[in-house]
C-alpha cells in the first residue's frame, strides 16, 4: 500500500543516485545475445541509414531515362535482324551495355505501344504481311536483350565498341591521354567488378604493379557466340547439329584467342610505353648499382683493413727480428771482444813465459839444452791453458831458478804425456778404422760373388719382397740352397751385396745385364743336345707354347681360374686355358708347374729359417 | 540450423546437438552417451573412448588420460609435473612444452597434448555427424572457470584442428544454468544459483547471480584434489584389502591388477548410485585367482564418508565469501558424474532445506546440453559479438526501493529495481493505494547491500478521486547506463501523472 501524501509536501529530489558500476557477465543465454545486439545496433545505426539512402537514390535514377527513337526503325529488314543494333531498335543507343533490365523492359513497353501493328493499323497505316513487318525486329531485340546470356553474347560483339589498340608511337608521346580511355573501354569485359585504373604519373609502384598484374591476368567474359555463322536450330538432324556445333566452337575459340591476343598486345604496348615502368626500372637499377657500390666499397674497406692488419703484423715481426739480430750481433761482438782479450792475455802470458824462460836462459847451460828447452817452452806456450800459463808464470816470477825449472819441467812432462796419449788414441782410432774396413771388405763380400750368385741374389730379392718375415735370412738361406758356388753367406753379406747392387751405376748394371744375356745365350745353345734326355712333360715346353712372359693380368686370370676349377673338375686344364686369353692349355700347365716350384722353394726356405730361429 | 555443444572434461567428453529447437545428447558408436576422454596409441591406429580405456590395462604406457590437465600448460608448470608423476605415459620436455612420448611399434613419436585433444574432438565430431547425418561444424565448447587464456587457446586450437568452427567458449557453470533454462524465460528478476559440479577429478562450486537475464559469477571455488576418481580409489583400497583378506595376496604391487580392479570398482560405484548393493567380479585378478565381492551402498558411503564431507565443505565457505546465506540461494544445480551419488545429494539437500535441487537431467550430460543450447542461439549469426569470454556490462549499483506499508500498517520496502540490473533498464510496476485517499507519496530509496536505505526523492501525486476499490498507479522506473534514474507514475483512473529524474552521482 502506498503512503499517503501529507499536506504541503512537494515532489522533490534529495540526492543523486549511485552511479552505475561495471561487472563481468557470462556470455551465455538469449538475453545476453539480445543485450549485445542492442549495444551493437546503437553504434552502427548511422551506417544503416546511409545504406538505405543509397538504395533509394538508385531507384529514382532508374525512372529517369530518355528514349531516342531509331531513325531507320521503319526501314529495318526483319530478315537481317542479326546485323541490327538491338539497343538502337529499343531506343537505348546512349545507354547500351549500361542499361539495366528495368530500363530495357520499360523502353520495350514504350516502343511496343507505339509500333505494334494493331496500333498502327488503327492509325490507318499499311502493315506488311506476317513476319515481314519491322515490328519483328523489335521482338527480336527484346528477345536478345532480356535474356542475360543472349544479351552478353550481343554485348560482346557490340558494333560500336572500339577494338583498336594504340600503337607504340602514339603511346610514347601522351601515354596517359592515349591509354587511359582504352583501358577504361576494355575494362567492361572484365569478369571482376573492380578494375584498377591506369592511375597518374605519380602512382606508387604497388598501384602500377597491381594494375599490370590485373591486366596480364585479365579474365574476360567476352564471347563470340553471336557471330556464329551456322545456326544450330536450323539443323535437320542430330549429326548435322553436332557438326554445326563443332564449327561454331572452333570459330568462337579462334575469335576468343584473337581477343585475348588483342588484350595482350594492348597491355604489352602499354607496359613498354609506360613512363612509370621506365622510371621504376631506372630507380631499381640505380638502387642495385648503389647497393653494388656500397658492397664493393665495404669489401674494399675490409680488404684495406686486412692489409693494414697484415702490415702491422709484419712490422711487429720485423721489429722483433731486428731486435734479435741486434742482440745477436752485440753478443757476437762481446764474444769477439772477450776472445780478443783472452787472446791478448794468452799472448802476454806466453810472452812472459818466454821472456822469463829467456831470462833464466832456458834453465840450461849449453846451447843444445837451451834449444831443446826452447822447443819445450814453445810447446808449452802452444798447449797450456791460460790459467795454467798464468800459474806457471806466477811460479816463475816468484820462485828461484831451480823452482822455476822444476815447475817448467813438470809442465813440460805433463804436456808431453798428454801429447803421447793423444797420439796413441789417434793411432788406435786409425787402426780401428782400418780393421773395420777390412772386416767389411773381407767377410765374404766383394769377392766371391760370381754372376750366377748375383742373378740368384736378384731373383731371391724379387722372390722375397720387402715385408717378408726375416727377409734377409730367408734370402741368405735361399742363396745357400741354390748357389752353385758352394759359398756360405750370412744375412749381413746378402744385405751388403744387395745394397751395393742397388748403388751400382748404370754402366755396371749394363755390364751385368750383358753378362746375364751372354750366359743365357750360352745356355740356350747348349740346350738342344739335352732335348733327348728331357722328360716328356718338358718336351713341349719350348717351341710350340707361347713363350712370352706372363703378364700380371694373365697371372691373375690364371689364379682365378685355378680357384674356380678345383682339381676334381673334369677337363680342368681346358677350362682354365679358356679363361686365360692368348694362352694354350700347355702354357697354363707349364706356368702352373713353375708356380708350384716357386712356392715350394719359398716354403722350404721359410721353414728352414723358422727352424733355425727356433733353435 | 543445427549446432553442437561439447563438454570436454578431464575424464569424459560429451557431445550434444541442437536441432529443431531442442538440444539432446547423442550416443557414440559404442552406444554410450558419454565418451571417456582417453586416447590409446597402437601400432597403426589411435583409438578413442571406451576401447582405449579398456585397452589401458595392456597398453598403459601408450594411453593418454586426463589430457586436459596439461593442455596449454608449460612443462615446468607444477600441475604438469604432478600429472607427469601420476600418468603412466612418459612425458618429455620440448621447447618448454610437455609432449607425450608414444612408442608405436619400433619408432617413438612425440605427441602434443593438443593433438590428443584433437583426437577426442574428432571422435565427438564423428559422433555428432553420424547422429545428424550431415556435416556440422559450428560448435560451442565449455571450459572450466579457472582455465587460463593459454589453456583456452590450446583447447580452441585443438577443436579447430579437428575441423570445428568454434562459435564461443563458455564456462561450465553457465552452461549448466542454460540447460535448466534458468533465467531465460523472462529478462526481469534477480536470483542466485549455486552450481555444484563434481566431476572425475575435480570439484567446482560456483555461485551465480542472474539479473535481467544476464548471468554473473559471484564467486567460485575449485578443488582438483577430489572427484569421482577419489571415490573409486577408496573403493579399490577396500576391494584390495578384501582380496588380501580372503586370498592372502597383495595386489598393490601389480599395476595391471590394480587397473582391472579400478575398472571394476568404477562399475560398482556406478551401480551403487541406483542399487542398494553391487557385485564386483574380476577374472584372474592376481596370479590366476578370480575375485568376487559384494559391496553394499552403506559400505560404500562409510568408506567415502570423509570424502563426502570434504566435497560438501567448500559450499559453506563459498557462501560466506559471497556474502550470501543458504536462504539467498534460489536454486541448486547438480552436475558432473559424481553428483549422481545419492548420499551426496542428501548432504546438499540438508544444506539447502528450502531449495529445489535440480538433478532431473543426467548430471554428466548437463553441461554439454547447455553448450548445445548456446550453440543453437549463436548459429547463423553474423556478428558473434565479443571474442572475449566475459563482457563488461553496466549494472545498477544499489537496490532502488519504494517505501510502502504492509498489511499490518508497518513501513516496508519494495524493490523497484534490484542492484546488479544491467543498464539501461526499465521496469514497470503497478502500485496500489487505498481507495479512500486522494493523494499519494512515493518515497524512493536506495540501498547498498546490507546498509540502511537512504532516501533519494519523494514523488507526490495529488487530486485523485477517492473511490471504493483500490487506486492503481502505474510506475515506470528507467535507469540509464550512467546510473541516472527516471521515475514516472500515473494514476490509471484519471491519468494524472508525475515524473522526476534523479541524476547519477559522478
Amino acid at each position: 500500500m502506498l503512503l499517503e501524501a501529507k499536506n504541503g509536501e512537494e515532489t522533490v529530489v534529495y540526492k543523486a543516485a549511485a552511479a552505475s558500476v561495471q561487472v563481468l557477465v557470462e556470455p551465455v543465454g538469449r538475453w545476453f545475445e539480445a543485450y549485445i545486439r542492442r549495444r551493437n545496433r546503437n553504434l552502427s545505426a548511422s551506417f544503416q541509414e546511409l545504406e538505405e539512402e543509397e538504395e533509394s537514390s538508385e531507384d529514382e535514377e532508374d525512372e529517369e531515362f530518355q528514349l531516342e527513337e531509331h531513325p531507320m526503325l521503319r526501314t529495318l529488314d526483319p530478315k537481317d535482324w542479326k546485323n541490327q543494333d538491338h539497343y538502337a531498335v529499343l531506343g537505348l543507343p546512349h545507354l547500351r551495355y549500361k542499361a539495366t533490365q528495368r530500363q530495357i523492359k520499360a523502353a520495350h513497353k514504350v516502343i511496343v505501344l507505339k509500333h505494334h501493328p494493331d496500333k498502327r493499323k488503327a492509325a490507318g497505316e499499311q502493315i506488311a504481311e506476317g513476319d515481314n513487318d519491322y515490328f519483328t525486329c523489335i521482338t527480336k531485340a527484346i528477345e536478345i536483350l532480356s535474356d542475360p546470356v543472349k544479351r552478353r553474347a550481343f554485348d560482346s560483339v557490340d558494333p560500336t565498341f572500339d577494338n583498336t589498340v594504340p600503337s607504340k608511337g602514339e603511346g610514347k608521346e601522351k601515354f596517359f591521354e592515349v591509354f587511359s580511355p582504352v583501358f577504361e573501354r576494355n575494362a567492361r569485359w572484365s569478369s571482376k567488378k573492380t578494375v584498377p585504373s591506369l592511375g597518374t604519373p605519380d602512382s606508387s609502384f604497388e598501384e602500377v604493379d597491381s594494375f599490370y598484374t590485373f591486366w596480364y591476368n585479365f579474365d574476360s567474359w567476352r564471347e563470340f557466340s553471336y557471330l556464329d555463322e551456322e545456326e544450330k536450330e536450323k539443323a535437320e538432324c542430330r549429326d548435322e547439329r553436332r557438326w554445326i556445333e563443332k564449327q561454331n566452337r572452333a570459330s568462337r575459340a579462334q575469335r576468343k584467342k584473337e581477343e585475348m591476343n588483342r588484350i595482350r598486345t594492348l597491355v604489352d604496348t602499354a607496359y613498354s610505353c609506360d613512363p612509370r615502368i621506365k622510371k621504376f626500372k631506372e630507380e631499381e637499377k640505380a638502387r642495385k648499382e648503389s647497393e653494388k657500390k656500397a658492397k664493393a666499397e665495404a669489401k674494399k674497406r675490409e680488404q684495406e683493413e686486412k692489409e693494414k692488419a697484415r702490415q702491422a703484423e709484419l712490422e711487429v715481426v720485423r721489429l722483433a727480428k731486428e731486435k734479435e739480430e741486434e742482440e745477436a750481433r752485440q753478443a757476437a761482438q762481446q764474444a769477439k771482444k772477450e776472445k780478443e782479450i783472452q787472446k791478448k792475455a794468452f799472448k802476454k802470458e806466453r810472452q812472459k813465459l818466454r821472456s822469463t824462460c829467456k831470462n833464466w836462459n832456458y834453465f840450461a847451460d849449453n846451447e843444445v839444452d837451451s834449444v831443446k828447452m826452447m822447443e819445450e817452452v814453445e810447446k808449452l806456450c802452444d798447449r797450456l791453458e791460460l790459467t795454467s800459463l798464468q800459474s806457471l808464470n806466477e811460479i816463475l816470477a816468484s820462485g828461484s831458478k831451480e823452482e822455476s825449472k822444476a815447475a817448467v819441467e813438470k809442465q813440460v812432462e805433463e804436456v808431453n804425456i798428454q801429447l803421447q796419449k793423444e797420439k796413441e788414441s789417434e793411432a788406435q782410432a786409425r787402426q780401428a778404422a782400418r780393421s773395420a774396413e777390412q772386416a767389411s771388405g773381407g767377410g765374404g763380400g766383394g769377392k766371391g760373388w760370381n754372376e750366377e750368385d748375383l742373378q740368384l741374389l736378384i731373383k731371391a730379392v724379387n722372390l722375397f719382397p720387402a715385408g717378408t718375415n726375416a727377409r734377409w735370412e730367408v734370402i741368405a738361406n735361399y742363396m745357400n740352397l741354390h748357389s752353385t758356388s758352394g759359398m756360405k753367406r750370412t744375412a749381413k753379406d746378402v744385405i751388403n751385396k744387395a745394397k751395393n747392387l742397388q748403388k751400382l751405376d748404370p754402366l755396371q748394371k749394363d755390364e751385368i745385364n750383358r753378362k746375364a744375356f751372354e750366359k743365357f745365350k750360352k745356355e740356350h745353345t747348349s740346350v738342344p743336345p739335352s732335348i733327348d734326355k728331357a722328360t716328356p712333360s718338358e718336351r713341349f715346353d719350348g717351341s710350340e707354347g707361347n713363350a712370352a712372359p706372363w703378364t700380371t693380368e694373365e697371372q691373375k686370370l690364371l689364379e682365378q681360374a685355378l680357384k674356380t676349377y678345383p682339381v676334381s673338375t673334369p677337363e680342368r686344364w681346358e677350362k682354365i686355358a679358356a679363361t686365360v686369353p692368348g694362352r694354350s692349355k700347355k702354357d697354363c700347365m707349364k706356368r702352373y708347374k713353375e708356380l708350384v716350384e716357386m712356392v715350394k722353394a719359398k716354403k722350404a726356405a721359410l721353414e728352414q729359417v723358422e727352424a733355425k730361429n727356433k733353435k | 540450423m543445427a549446432a553442437i555443444g561439447i563438454h570436454f572434461g578431464h575424464t569424459c567428453a560429451c557431445v550434444a546437438i541442437f536441432k529443431d529447437g531442442r538440444a539432446d545428447v547423442v550416443a557414440n558408436d559404442a552406444g554410450d552417451r558419454v565418451t571417456p576422454a582417453v586416447v590409446g596409441y597402437r601400432d597403426s591406429e589411435q583409438i578413442v573412448g571406451i576401447a582405449a580405456k579398456q585397452g589401458q590395462v595392456r597398453n598403459a604406457a601408450n594411453t593418454v588420460v586426463k589430457v586436459k590437465q596439461v593442455l596449454g600448460r608449460r612443462f615446468d608448470d607444477p600441475v604438469t609435473q604432478t600429472h607427469r608423476t601420476e600418468t603412466k605415459c612418459p612425458i618429455i620436455q620440448k621447447e618448454d612444452k610437455p609432449y607425450y612420448e608414444i612408442t608405436c611399434g619400433e619408432q617413438t613419436q612425440h605427441v602434443a597434448p593438443e593433438d590428443v585433444a584433437k583426437q577426442i574432438f574428432n571422435k565427438m565430431k564423428e559422433t555428432a555427424q553420424s547422429a545428424l547425418g550431415s556435416d556440422v561444424t559450428d560448435t560451442v565448447i565449455t571450459v572450466p572457470f579457472e582455465f587460463a587464456h593459454s589453456q583456452k587457446c590450446a583447447l580452441r586450437e585443438a577443436a579447430e584442428a579437428a575441423g570445428f568452427n568454434v562459435l564461443r567458449m563458455i564456462h561450465e557453470p553457465s552452461a549448466a544454468l542454460l540447460a535448466y533454462n534458468i533465467g531465460q524465460d523472462s529478462s526481469s528478476g534477480k536470483s542466485h544459483v549455486l552450481v555444484y559440479k563434481l566431476g572425475g577429478t575435480s570439484l567446482n562450486v560456483t555461485v551465480l547471480q542472474i539479473n535481467g537475464g544476464l548471468i554473473r559469477v559471484l564467486s567460485t571455488y575449485t578443488d582438483h584434489g577430489i572427484g569421482g576418481e577419489s571415490f573409486t580409489q577408496a573403493l579399490v583400497q577396500h576391494l584390495a584389502s578384501e582380496f588380501k583378506r580372503s586370498f592372502k595376496h597383495d595386489v598393490s604391487g601389480n599395476p595391471r591388477a590394480l587397473l582391472k580392479l579400478m575398472n571394476s570398482a568404477d562399475m560398482v560405484k556406478h551401480s551403487l548410485s541406483s542399487l542398494g548393493s553391487a557385485n564386483c567380479f574380476v577374472d584372474s585378478l592376481h596370479e590366476g585367482v578370480d575375485f568376487e565381492c559384494t559391496v553394499s551402498r552403506a559400505r560404500f558411503e562409510l568408506l567415502c564418508s570423509s570424502l563426502f564431507n570434504k566435497s560438501i565443505q567448500p559450499i559453506r565457505s563459498l557462501l560466506s565469501e559471497a556474502g550470501l546465506s543458504a536462504s539467498d540461494i534460489n536454486k541448486v544445480v547438480l552436475c558432473g558424474g559424481s553428483a549422481r551419488i545419492p548420499r551426496l545429494q542428501h548432504l546438499i539437500q540438508d544444506l539447502f532445506p528450502d531449495v529445489e535441487l535440480l538433478n532431473s537431467f543426467p548430471p554428466d550430460e548437463l553441461i554439454a546440453v547447455g553448450a548445445a543450447i548456446e550453440a543453437g542461439l549463436l548459429v547463423g549469426r553474423d556478428h558473434l559479438g565479443p571474442e572475449d569470454e566475459s563482457v563488461e556490462v553496466d549494472v545498477s549499483a544499489a537496490d532502488i526501493l519504494l517505501k510502502e506499508l504492509d498489511e499490518s500498517g508497518a513501513e516496508a520496502f519494495t524493490v523497484l529495481l534490484p542492484s546488479g540490473t544491467p543498464l539501461p533498464a526499465r521496469r514497470h510496476h503497478v502500485l496500489s493505494g487505498e481507495g479512500k485517499l486522494s493523494s499519494f507519496c512515493l518515497e524512493i530509496y536506495q540501498r547498498f547491500m546490507e546498509e540502511q536505505p537512504e532516501q533519494l526523492s519523494k514523488i507526490i501525486l495529488r487530486d485523485l478521486q477517492p473511490k471504493e476499490e483500490k487506486h492503481n498507479i502505474d510506475a515506470v522506473v528507467t535507469m540509464k547506463r550512467d546510473g541516472s534514474l527516471h521515475v514516472s507514475c500515473a494514476a490509471q483512473s484519471n491519468g494524472k501523472s508525475e515524473a522526476i529524474t534523479i541524476t547519477a552521482a559522478s
